[in-house]
């Protein structure tokens, strides 16, 4: 009875969020977002970066993609059944969902569009456990996987790079050349090179039944607005001014001083998305003195995570020890620790360092940069000599994957900790991120992959941000955001990891 | 003249050869990877190795140096790493854009520096020659992008007057054109018009104070004969290579104002290539740049000839 009530009083609820705006819902009208870059691809399957996930999410869906906790959930599969060795996923299609060029999907699309991500996409790792993919029913995929992989449906629906299902005719075209056709709310209408990206109403778009409001990258995607453009406008202040001249109705990403600015003003409407980020500083521990333990300790223990994060996010940052976002149900207090001079200068005592010049090289963005000049003010205090190498992204990252010419690399970790646990480790499994193996990290990547359970999940990605803490393998200083504006005319716009334009309208 | 046009086009050719070998070589030594911009901030080296691979990364360097020049004697220069289309072509639809800016402001310059010049050297001494020249001097210091963002503000998001960027091509709309141009070229003539009207202002004091003008006067002629015809005319030379240079200089500058001004041109199309290190564009659009400067050169050299009579082309 007591469940019954339940789920009469959730299905109440559901009814009044899902009507009440409606009175107030408009039909019509063209939203211009503001975007620092263009994107890179506006083939699904070729580029991982975000800007290209801010547009490429509004024309393509996925099987699974993530609700607004990242958690799996059924888009365009109605559903799967595992096996009972959890080897083979047998993912029901929805029946009604139409391609932007009028065609059915099918599951000979799936197959076709899964087949080419796991053997060219821009994250395709993601699928590497699969062994194959058949269509088994026209409107039924079977994949079987090589071993267990309790992270299977999470890497499914990760937006990292969206395993997007596009027409088997585009999914023969090599990556990076099949047109902008997919089955989301909006639909390709034109890409001017440097200037924009413009998409439009897919008139045809039947929102998942299963759904009733927008959840996450799933959901009900009711879409209210004619079209939207994506404008690319690199200069920060440029992007501004097209907010506030009434060019633009979204800023994806403005500064501070400019949002406390507007904060007030009722024109506009500040959204400020944290956490967007978690920054990180990696050591080298293929050199000296990033390979011993007691440096990296020393060093957790000299910095000042709030002093840094202040300085170089002003009013949009959070200290957070976890590896993963607040909301998450692996998110724990475990890796905490406390600035302690006296004890950093006793463990660099121990460790080989003599007072020799450290490379730390860093992007040539305002908050990385500042982020390394306040470690370096606050490592000097015990010792450590730092010098700064800025340059840009393509170089940083191109010196941060090798064993040689740095010691230490700061950046943001974005999409990791929203993903989950197996996608945190998995930057760390190998060496990759720090240069050399850990047997531990490498125990628990296995382990937590096998592991079905959440609670079970749990507890290896506690033990994981245990040995994180203890070895300083990596240092987590903190969460970042971002700040969105918006005018107020754009109404119900919930910040996400994308500018979600399906739910909103234009009063 | 036309043999003369003939040989100084062919002498260009070494010259670009020149500017191409350097461009290939400086970006060879310059790190950086395009995959990285492809691919997010925790890629694995194994899908950053791939898409190298696919890019054609991996090759050494005489093998892609004998690939760029073979691909430019077949009027080819390549394609793009990351735009996904040819870089001619990306280069072809991005040039009227650039193009129309830089003629506007060449306009804008050479209209208000000349007669901005021609005004101080007529007033010399007096309020107005004062007036321009600091004015000249003023244009010549302000850094553009500065002045875009402050013209940005201004006269877009405070008068609503203008857009505060974007653009719209002519054959689409002529009035958007002209609103979204006129900012932005005028930001990039700021610096020129200085140039320009001191250049014409020191030419003209030289040509005022020279014993024909003098007899024009004497014989009556109106004022404005003796300085549009007599004294303009003959002070133009140094004025014309000013504004070949100026060509030139405009172009470069327009990398600066095309990104202020969010408008997708050639500048715009090689900064992000830069940054993305996308080789062949940037090497595609040097060479674009270059060819340009050359022609202007030679239509510089051509115009003496028409200017001045006494020029004669060898």
């Amino acid at each position: 009875m007591k469940t019954m009530f339940s789920r009469f009083a959730l299905a109440m609820a559901a009814a009044v969020a899902f009507t009440a705006p409606a009175m107030a819902q408009k039909q019509g009208g063209d939203v211009v977002i503001a975007m620092t870059q263009a994107p890179p691809s506006l083939d699904p399957h070729a580029s991982s970066a975000q800007v290209a996930r801010n547009v490429n999410l509004h024309m393509f869906e996925t099987l699974y993609a993530r609700d607004e906790n990242a958690k799996p959930v059924p888009d365009l599969a109605e559903g799967a059944t595992i096996s009972p060795d959890g080897l083979t996923y047998v993912f029901a299609l929805r029946k009604d969902v139409k391609f932007h060029n009028g065609k059915m999907m099918g599951s000979a699309d799936v197959a076709a569009s899964l087949e080419r991500f796991r053997k060219g996409g821009a994250s395709a790792a993601l699928l590497a456990a699969i062994d194959s993919i058949t269509a088994s029913g026209p409107n039924e995929v079977t994949v079987k996987l090589k071993s267990v992989q309790s992270t299977f449906l999470g890497n499914l629906s990760s937006p990292r790079s969206p395993i997007a299902i596009i027409p088997a005719e585009e999914a023969a075209k090599p990556i990076g050349q099949a047109s902008p056709i997919g089955t989301g709310p909006f639909k390709f209408v034109e890409y001017k090179p440097d200037s924009h990206v413009k998409i439009e109403k897919f008139a045809d778009y039947k929102p998942n039944p299963a759904y009733k409001e927008r959840d996450g990258f799933a959901g009900a995607k009711i879409v209210y607005l004619n079209s939207v453009t994506f404008r690319f406008i690199p200069e920060a202040g440029a992007r501004n001014a097209a907010l506030e001249s009434g060019q633009v109705q979204l800023n994806e990403t403005s500064d501070s001083p400019t949002a406390k600015r507007l904060k007030d003003n009722p024109a506009f409407t500040v959204i400020p998305v944290l956490p967007f980020s978690m920054q990180v500083v990696k050591f080298n521990h293929a050199q000296a003195p990033g390979s011993d333990a007691n440096f990296r300790r020393a060093v957790a223990l000299a910095i000042d995570p709030e002093e840094i994060m202040a300085v170089s996010y002003p009013d949009i940052y959070k200290l957070d020890y976890a590896w993963v976002y607040g909301g998450s149900a692996y998110h724990s207090d475990r890796g905490k620790w406390k600035t302690d001079i006296a004890a950093a200068k006793a463990e660099l005592a121990k460790s080989g360092y003599k007072g020799e010049k450290l490379a730390y090289i860093v992007d040539n963005t305002r908050p990385s940069v500042d982020v390394a000049t306040v470690m370096q003010q606050q490592l000097a205090q015990i010792g450590v000599n730092i010098d700064i190498k800025v340059a840009d992204w393509p170089t940083v990252s191109k010196v941060g994957f090798t064993d040689e010419g740095w010691n230490f690399w700061t950046h943001g970790f974005g999409i990791e900790p929203f993903e989950g646990p197996a996608s945190v480790i998995a930057p760390w499994v190998k060496g990759v991120s720090q240069r050399k193996t850990d047997p531990v990290i490498d125990g628990l990547f296995d382990k937590i992959n096998t592991e079905m359970s959440v609670e079970g999940q749990k507890k290896i990605f506690d033990q994981f941000q245990d040995h994180m803490s203890k070895e300083a393998v990596a240092l987590n200083i903190g969460n970042y955001g971002l700040f969105q504006i918006a005018s107020s005319k754009l109404k119900n716009f919930k910040a996400y990891r994308i500018p979600r334009m399906w739910g909103v309208w234009l009063d | 003249m036309l043999s003369f046009i003939i040989r100084r086009a062919a002498a260009s050719i070494p010259v670009l050869l020149l500017v191409s070998l350097i461009t290939f070589g400086l970006l060879w030594l310059v790190p950086g990877d395009p995959a990285a911009i492809l691919l997010d901030a925790s890629a694995t080296p194994e899908a950053l190795e791939r898409v190298r691979r696919e890019l054609g990364l991996d090759q050494p360097f005489l093998v892609r140096m004998g690939q760029w020049y073979w691909r430019i004697l077949h009027g080819d220069l390549g394609n793009s790493l990351l735009l996904n289309r040819s870089v001619a072509s990306a280069i072809v639809e991005r040039l009227p854009v650039t193009l129309s800016l830089t003629a506007l402001a060449f306009v804008f310059a050479a209209l208000v520096g000349i007669a901005a010049g021609v005004t101080a050297a007529v007033r010399h001494g007096r309020a107005a020659d004062q007036s321009v020249m600091m004015l000249a001097l003023l244009g010549l210091s302000i850094p553009e992008f500065w002045l875009g963002l402050v013209l940005i503000w201004g006269l877009a998001v405070g008068a609503g007057l203008f857009p505060a960027g974007g653009y719209v091509p002519f054959s689409e709309n002529p009035v958007e054109w002209a609103r979204h141009v006129a900012l932005p070229a005028f930001t990039l003539a700021c610096v020129q018009m200085g140039f320009i009207a001191r250049m014409t202002r020191s030419s003209m004091l030289e040509v005022l104070g020279q014993d024909f003008i003098r007899t024009a006067r004497a014989k009556g002629l109106p004022e404005s004969t003796l300085v549009m015809q007599h004294g303009l005319a003959n002070a133009m030379v140094p004025v014309v290579t000013v504004m070949g240079i100026m060509v030139g200089g405009l172009l470069g500058n327009a990398v600066v104002t095309e990104q202020v001004f969010a408008i997708p041109g050639v500048g715009r199309l090689i900064i992000g290539a830069v940054l993305s290190r996308d080789f062949p564009v940037i090497q595609g659009g040097l060479l674009y740049l270059a060819l340009i400067y050359l022609v202007v050169n030679l239509i510089v050299d051509v115009l003496y000839a028409v200017i001045d009579p006494r020029v004669r082309l060898g």
